[in-house]
């Protein structure tokens, strides 16, 4: 089966087009970190308290808004993350600057305890100044201790029972619900009589200091920055300096332009975000040896012809495997970006960019950057023999 | 068939086994980390000039009665800042004296004589060792209170100069942990002389509005029920240090407390203090806060018991940190993250949801895009993937989310490897080359590209893996790993499937 005969598009003939395309995007992308929205770095890189929440019952995101405004929190970024409008994610952005280190994160400590709280509100009050414990939030060891006086011999096994049915679900609604978690009608009255069901459950909470923040931030460039030198001095090793270049400035384009799309979306850059980056990078650069070993096999058959008609030859007959591989890679990206959950959200995203960009830099940017360089420099970027 | 075919199919089915035999049960080989297992991760500070001060309290000590004993006089010690005191006053004709002293006893501290001050400071070597050892007690302190609360496969290792790591999988209760680590736990009684009163100037009136020397104002801990301040002894009756023993019990109410036994020399002094201020009440101070200050009624001795209105889990907590001791130091938090269970789970579950969505999408284009040749990417894949978690059991590395997108990226990269291989074949077969030269030439053809391309992405998640934090770490050990393995299985393995399954005689080749 064949996608398509091999085609002979001169796509070389919009190198400049591509440029100026590829300046915009940057360019827009750069003003908008600038005097636009800015970068919005998240808790990883030492921004504030991060908790994720699920309620028992559905709630709006203003309902939520309207909690944290009470306690003065209402500047958070509260998104909703699933479940059907009962788990959110809340971010606290009141930054503290108090200068002692220690101090910052205690208090980044406390605005997460705030939240928590002022999402509790009253509910469960009246049920904590008596000790009874709360059935979404008590431990195993706890519940088994509860459970063992009343239901001799079998109160593990119901405390197991009722607590994996509960990490499953994030919270437990009603009492009814525990009939499906294998409880029985007796442990059930049991527990309704000696249990509350709380309001929320805390799924995560994320605090990172400002210390650790700028050490993460530094390592990471640093580690970019490394990573780069390798490839280039590999590239320039196997093809030529020039083509090592070109694919250190293709990739970091792809870098650019993906982070530019991103800083229009709300999201925020973690961890996970760098990750994603340089899974493009990786992607982008296997597309761009793979043309540039294109074009050192035909410059031993074709000697004659100038390098751009070979370069348009080797993006023409690599094309259809470009398409395949990048169909595939977007397939998975699709699939983890539908499926994969609130947590891998940010990662399918970015990727499901650099997938569609990583193909046009490829094609449009990484053969006319070497073009650009032979012509600057005037030097052979042909390969002999 | 060849006998060089059949050592090549020997090689590959061993080695498979011998991944499955590595990772197999993947529940118990391939360990998850905390973002899909649930827990908490914590990066501490230890404030190890903490260490430095209290040698130089204690050397500041020493040294008053080492000159005290060898008929040196001086008028007053001042400690400028931990690491550096001045003894002033010192009378010059025995200048010579207190050298021979200082060399023979204080080899750890540099000095300096300037007229009738001798100022000492810690040497640069002696700094490093103490705060060295301030951080390695610190971890044995934390693992050993870790031990003595229970928690399996807890991880405590150090982190550059001074810090420590703590990432403690599934645990359910995080703010109680946190609370075990963090306490300093200084556990001392002290005889109270005045209180408790609301506050400062009501507490010291009767001394003239200042503490008298050998005394200090210490807080109750409003949590135990001790409002107010109270005025104790300076030096404490018996510390920590003297305990013995301790457990959870119950005082005469029935309510949760602690008892303890003490070691021979703390009961002796004790059994002093006791008997010598029935009556009296007695404070038992946790950091600096008063638990509780009952009233001695009798002489004790050996064995006691501290109350303060605790919870059932406080006192159960109370007995951890008292057994596995106090922290040299102090510490901070640089960074907390818990994972509840429930997310941890929810991560794996769509985690695993999206990775099948995705493989099974990816098989099932190659296989219908390149039929049966299809099969023998997808056998490679599947191969690709058994060594990779192979690997991961045999480094016992941790899978983390970051990791699963290491993998996403090299199984695309075993992807691309197939396509490039195929496309080439077709590209030979369309040159009007036969189907055994067109296979073997698309393989050495294809391998180039292969190579270069999976080498250079190795060497930048090398340079990751060496620099970078982390989770950028477990990224880029999949990634390494798997691209290992896909220059394995892309080009060795697939070759050989198209080895055993292509014979002279086939006619068409299913591509």
């Amino acid at each position: 089966m064949e996608l398509f005969k091999t085609p002979h598009i001169r796509f070389l003939k919009y190198k400049y087009l591509a440029l100026v395309v590829t300046g915009i995007i940057v360019l827009a992308g750069i003003l908008n970190v600038t005097i636009g929205k800015g970068l919005k770095l998240g808790v990883d890189f030492g921004e504030g308290t991060l908790v994720r929440v699920v309620f028992k019952e559905a709630i709006s995101v203003t309902q939520v808004r309207d909690m944290l405004k009470a306690v003065g929190l209402g500047n958070s970024v509260i998104q909703e993350t699933g479940r059907k409008g009962r788990e959110f994610q809340i971010r606290t952005m009141e930054v503290v600057r108090t200068g002692a280190q220690e101090q910052e994160i205690e208090a980044h400590e406390q605005l997460g305890n705030r939240v928590i709280e002022a999402l509790r509100g009253r509910g469960g009050q009246a049920e904590t100044a008596t000790a009874t414990p709360d059935l979404n939030t008590v431990d195993q060891k706890t519940l088994t201790a509860l459970l063992e006086p009343a239901f001799s011999g079998k109160g593990e096994e119901i405390a197991q029972n009722i607590v994996s049915y509960r990490n499953q679900n994030g919270i437990i609604g009603d009492f009814s619900e525990l009939q499906a978690a294998g409880i029985n009608p007796d442990a059930t009255n049991f527990l309704k009589a000696n249990t509350y069901l709380g309001k929320l459950t805390v799924l995560s909470r994320e605090t990172v200091g400002p210390q650790v923040g700028k050490d993460l931030r530094r390592k990471a460039t640093q580690a970019t920055i490394w990573a780069l030198i390798g490839m280039l001095v590999y590239i320039a090793v196997r093809f030529k300096l020039a083509y090592g270049v070109s694919a250190i400035f293709t990739l970091t384009q792809d870098v650019l332009i993906t982070m530019s799309i991103y800083t229009f979306t709300n999201r925020e850059i973690n961890l996970p975000t760098i990750a994603a980056i340089l899974t493009i990078v990786g992607y982008s650069i296997n597309d761009t040896i793979v043309i540039f070993d294109r074009v050192r096999e035909l410059t031993k058959t074709l000697r004659k012809e100038p390098l751009e008609t070979i370069m348009n030859a080797a993006i023409n007959q690599t094309l259809s495997r470009t398409i395949i591989t990048s169909g595939t890679v977007f397939l998975t990206v699709l699939a983890l970006f539908l499926f994969g959950g609130e947590v891998i959200n940010d990662f399918a995203f970015i990727m499901l960019i650099g997938t569609i960009e990583g193909v046009y830099s490829t094609i449009y940017l990484s053969c006319p950057v070497v073009l650009f360089w032979q012509k600057i420099f005037k030097t052979k970027t042909g390969f002999k023999k | 068939m060849k006998k060089e075919l059949r050592w090549k199919i020997l090689l590959v089915v061993g080695l498979i086994a011998l991944a499955i035999f590595l990772a197999y049960p993947p529940s118990k080989k391939i360990k998850r980390g905390l973002d899909l297992k649930g827990g908490i991760h914590l990066v501490l500070q230890v404030i190890s000039e903490d260490a430095i001060n209290v040698e130089t309290d204690l050397e500041i000590a020493r040294f008053q009665e080492l000159f005290r004993k060898n008929n040196i006089t001086f008028q007053t010690a001042v400690k400028e800042k931990p690491g550096r005191f001045t003894l002033q006053g010192v009378n010059p004709d025995q200048e010579g004296k207190t050298r021979d002293l200082v060399d023979q006893y204080a080899r750890d501290w540099d000095y300096a004589f300037v007229s009738d001050r001798v100022t000492f400071s810690l040497k640069q070597p002696a700094v490093l060792a103490l705060k060295d050892q301030a951080v390695n007690q610190t971890l044995e302190t934390i693992r050993n209170r870790i031990d003595e609360f229970g928690v399996a496969e807890p991880l405590i290792q150090r982190q550059g100069n001074e810090r420590i790591v703590v990432e403690l999988p599934g645990v359910e209760d995080p703010d109680r942990v946190k609370n075990l680590i963090k306490v300093t736990a200084i556990l001392e009684w002290k005889l109270v002389r005045g209180g408790p009163a609301a506050d400062e100037a009501a507490l010291l009136q009767s001394s003239g509005g200042k503490a008298p020397e050998d005394m200090e104002v210490v807080k109750g801990d409003p949590k135990r029920g001790q409002g107010g301040l109270y005025l104790v002894d300076k030096i404490a009756s018996i510390t920590g240090k003297d305990l013995r023993s301790v457990r959870r019990s119950v005082d005469e109410w029935n309510n949760p407390a602690v008892s303890f036994t003490l070691n021979s020399d703390g009961a002796r002094r004790f059994e002093k203090v006791t008997s010598e201020n029935i009556g009296k009440p007695l404070a038992i101070i946790l950091d600096g806060k008063i638990q509780s200050a009952p009233t001695i009624n009798g002489r004790i001795s050996e064995s006691g018991i501290i109350q303060g209105r605790f919870t059932l889990q406080e006192a159960e907590d109370l007995v951890v940190i008292l057994k596995a001791g106090a922290l040299p130091a102090g510490i901070k938090y640089l960074e907390e993250r818990t994972v509840g269970p429930a997310l941890g789970s929810d991560s794996i579950r769509q985690g695993l949801m999206a990775g099948l969505v995705a493989i099974v999408a990816v098989m099932s284009f190659m296989v219908f895009y390149y039929k049966l040749s299809g099969l023998n990417a997808v056998a490679a894949l599947i191969l690709n993937v058994i060594l990779l978690f192979g690997a991961l059991g045999y480094f016992h590395a941790t899978l983390t989310l970051p990791g699963i997108a290491g993998i996403i990226l090299g199984l695309g990269m075993a992807v691309d490897a197939n396509v490039l291989v195929f496309e080439r074949i077709k590209e030979e077969q369309a040159a009007g080359k036969g189907i055994l030269s067109s296979i073997s030439l698309g393989f050495s053809r294809a391998f180039s590209a292969i190579f270069d391309s999976n080498l250079t992405t190795i060497i930048s998640a090398v340079f990751l893996f060496q620099f970078g934090t982390g989770p950028i770490k477990g990224y880029a050990v999949t990634l390494i790993i798997s691209l290992l393995a896909n220059l394995f299985t892309a080009v060795f393995v697939s070759h050989l499937i198209f080895d055993v399954a292509i014979k002279k005689t086939t006619k068409r080749l299913s591509i």
